[in-house]
């Protein structure tokens, strides 16, 4: 199946749900103004559903075997991608200084770096160096 | 037009010890980012823009600038050297700059990329200098009615350029609208599409969103595929001879017309939105190639082929801003990113900003200038020092990246509700680019969103809902015909391009069916 017509599809029925369940649901309406807050919005769901469908009936030359990563790279980005959400989180209740060495290990781990000064770098000069910068800023790390 | 007085202080606060620092260190960043493969300019000026907040409004911005103009010398580097480009700018730089470094004389391939590139980007910044006040003063007199049919004449040119298919453009652009309509509708001030999450009310946070789309998925994509933590270590191996050493005089002279050209060219592209400097370097290459006595010297290590290159891609940089400053509205990746700078500053780009900020912007001006030279400066001085940075491990580089990243926005969006925001984009972004969207429409639309809707209904008032009264408003016509040539125009030839590109892929499967067959 062509990748055009997987992500018209997609885009068809976004398009759909906004129109049928998202903007009557989450958009209020108001009295006064010259344009309601729907409108855009529901235009704008039209113009997606209209091009999703267009790209359903006549996808272009994007073929999803040449041009889609492949399904183990998908896989190794959801991976950093997991382990990113997760420190964040971890962030969000410890703290940086004490999560950002772990991420800057495992994401280095995870690269495929073994070296030990190269670890030492990554694990303690950038973290602290981005904690130095941050307080120079004066601003609050997460 | 700001009276002389406001531009010299302009001027004055570029020249200021603390701002020549802020754009030394951009330009060295800049540098620096654009020699790793990997890591352009970009996502360099993504990663720095949080950092920038708690910085004064011009030494932010032209530290950001710096960043930018030395990505694009810094690009050139690899491209000379390894044959691979540090920056998809510097591709056409490669066609003549690899084999002339391979001929020995890499040190001369590299003078001459950052003469050319700072004589090209010199170029635009004059006349960035010389025509956005005028330009600004003719963008002040559109009212809402042409505003919007300036902006759609936007989107349809974005739409067709960007990208090979118009109608992925129009879905990036509608999907960039409707990410705006998060938050408050401008009118009524009611919530719209916030999900019951208060934190946004104000919209989502542009740092968030552009910073996710463009630099997190970008590093995912590069993780996902990374083989392996060490990039090859570059050797350069210069001939003897001093004169392959070094660029003379006459040699630069020789190439003053092939500079020229360059530079008129991607000022040209630069002004217009959607054009990037990778297809002004390419269509400068041709452009110079057609016209050369010689042209089966191209491609083997021809100097004139360096020079067309990089001159016509940092001048696109300067003429950029041109519709950033005058009509509010970014061209390019690089624009929409200073956007999210002026914005976090609390400015708003457009044509206002000469009256309401003219000495900041005479002060930007003047902190372009001084980055040129800067950059041919810190150029000179590190290239030996870039071709070092070039072997560093990926795995520090993408580490160090995804950290500053997270702080960054962390910091620019208070905290980690606006941190997760970016990780949700990131996937976005990595999707969208995986199926071949255009995400840069989606975070310009972004940017442009509220204010389009706000035209819309200043322009409803204005005719009260008569669509006939648009007669009245000529310029806005004139606009809506030209988005109208423009989108058939652009959707005929992304189609060609579409064909195009399914005969080669038709052939190539033939190609390889054939050769298993014979196997």
């Amino acid at each position: 199946m062509p990748a055009d017509r997987i992500s018209g599809l997609v885009f068809l029925v976004l398009g759909v749900v906004m129109l049928t369940i998202i903007i009557p649901e989450f958009v209020e309406t108001a009295e006064g103004g010259v344009i309601q807050p729907a409108t855009l919005p529901a235009l704008l769901s039209w113009v997606m559903a209209g091009c999703g469908a267009w790209m359903v009936l006549r996808p272009s030359g994007f073929d999803s075997h040449l041009h889609l990563p492949a399904g183990a790279s998908v896989r190794s980005a959801a991976l950093y991608a997991a382990v990113l959400g997760g420190a964040v989180l971890l962030m969000g209740e410890l703290g940086f200084l004490f999560v950002a060495p772990g991420l800057a290990l495992v994401i280095m781990l995870m690269i495929g770096e073994r070296r030990w000064a190269w670890l030492g770098a990554g694990v303690v000069a950038v973290p602290a160096a981005i904690w130095g910068f941050a307080l120079l800023l004066g601003r609050p790390l997460l | 037009m700001p009276e002389l007085a406001t531009i010299l202080a302009g001027l004055g606060d570029a020249f200021s010890p603390l701002n020549f620092a802020f754009v030394i260190f951009g330009v060295v960043l800049g540098q620096f980012v654009g020699a790793v493969p990997g890591i352009g300019p970009v996502m360099a000026m993504a990663i720095a823009i949080p950092f920038t907040f708690g910085l004064d409004t011009l030494p932010a911005i032209a530290f950001l600038i710096g960043v930018n103009k030395g990505g694009l010398v810094g690009g050139a580097i690899p491209a000379v050297l390894m044959n691979t480009p540090g920056t998809p700018d510097a591709a056409a730089t490669a066609l003549d700059g690899f084999p002339l470094a391979r001929r020995g004389k890499p040190l001369k391939a590299t003078k001459m990329a950052l003469f050319s590139s700072v004589s090209g980007d010199l170029f635009s910044d004059i006349v960035l200098i010389t025509v956005s006040a005028p330009l600004a003063i003719l963008a002040l007199r559109m009212g809402p009615v042409e505003i919007v049919a300036l902006m759609i004449f936007a989107f349809s040119v974005l739409s067709g350029l960007v990208g090979k298919s118009p109608v992925k453009g129009v879905i990036a652009a509608a999907l960039g609208l409707l990410l705006a309509c998060v938050g408050s509708d401008p009118e009524n001030y009611t919530p719209r599409l916030i999900f019951g999450v208060w934190s946004l009310y104000d919209g989502l946070p542009l740092p968030s969103v552009a910073i996710g789309m463009l630099a997190i998925s970008e590093i995912l994509r590069r993780l996902s595929l990374a083989a392996c933590p060490v990039a090859a270590a570059i050797e350069i191996s210069a001939s003897g001879d001093p004169a392959d050493r070094r660029v003379s005089w006459a040699e630069y002279w020789a190439c003053r017309f092939v500079l020229l050209r360059g530079a008129v060219t991607g000022t040209l592209l630069g002004a217009l939105p959607g054009i990037g400097s990778t297809a002004a370097a390419f269509i400068s290459y041709a452009l110079t190639k057609a016209a050369a006595p010689d042209p089966s010297s191209f491609g083997k290590g021809n100097i004139k082929g360096i020079t067309a290159a990089e001159s016509a891609n940092s001048s696109v940089v300067g003429a950029n801003l041109i519709p950033l400053l005058t009509l509010g509205i970014p061209g390019s990746v690089s624009a929409a990113l200073i956007v999210s700078a002026f914005m976090i500053h609390g400015l708003q780009p457009g044509p206002l900003l000469f009256e309401n900020q003219g000495r900041l912007v005479y002060g930007l001006f003047g902190a372009m200038l001084m980055a040129n030279f800067v950059n041919l400066w810190v150029g000179q001085l590190g290239l030996r020092l870039w071709v070092r940075v070039m072997a560093a491990p990926q795995s520090i580089i993408f580490s160090a990246a995804l950290l500053m990243c997270i702080t960054g926005v962390g910091m620019a969006s208070g905290g980690v509700f606006g941190v997760m925001l970016m990780l949700g984009f990131a996937a976005l972004g990595y999707l969208l680019s995986a199926f071949g969207y255009p995400v840069v429409i989606v975070i310009i639309a972004l940017f442009l969103g509220p204010r389009l809707e706000v035209s819309v209904a200043q322009s409803l008032a204005l005719t009260n809902g008569d669509l006939t009264r648009i007669a009245n408003h000529p310029v806005a016509i004139a606009l809506l015909i030209l988005s109208g040539v423009a989108a058939v125009y652009l959707s005929r030839r992304g189609r060609r391009a579409a064909d195009h590109e399914i005969g080669q892929a038709t052939n190539r499967n033939t190609d390889q069916d054939n050769g298993q067959t014979e196997r």
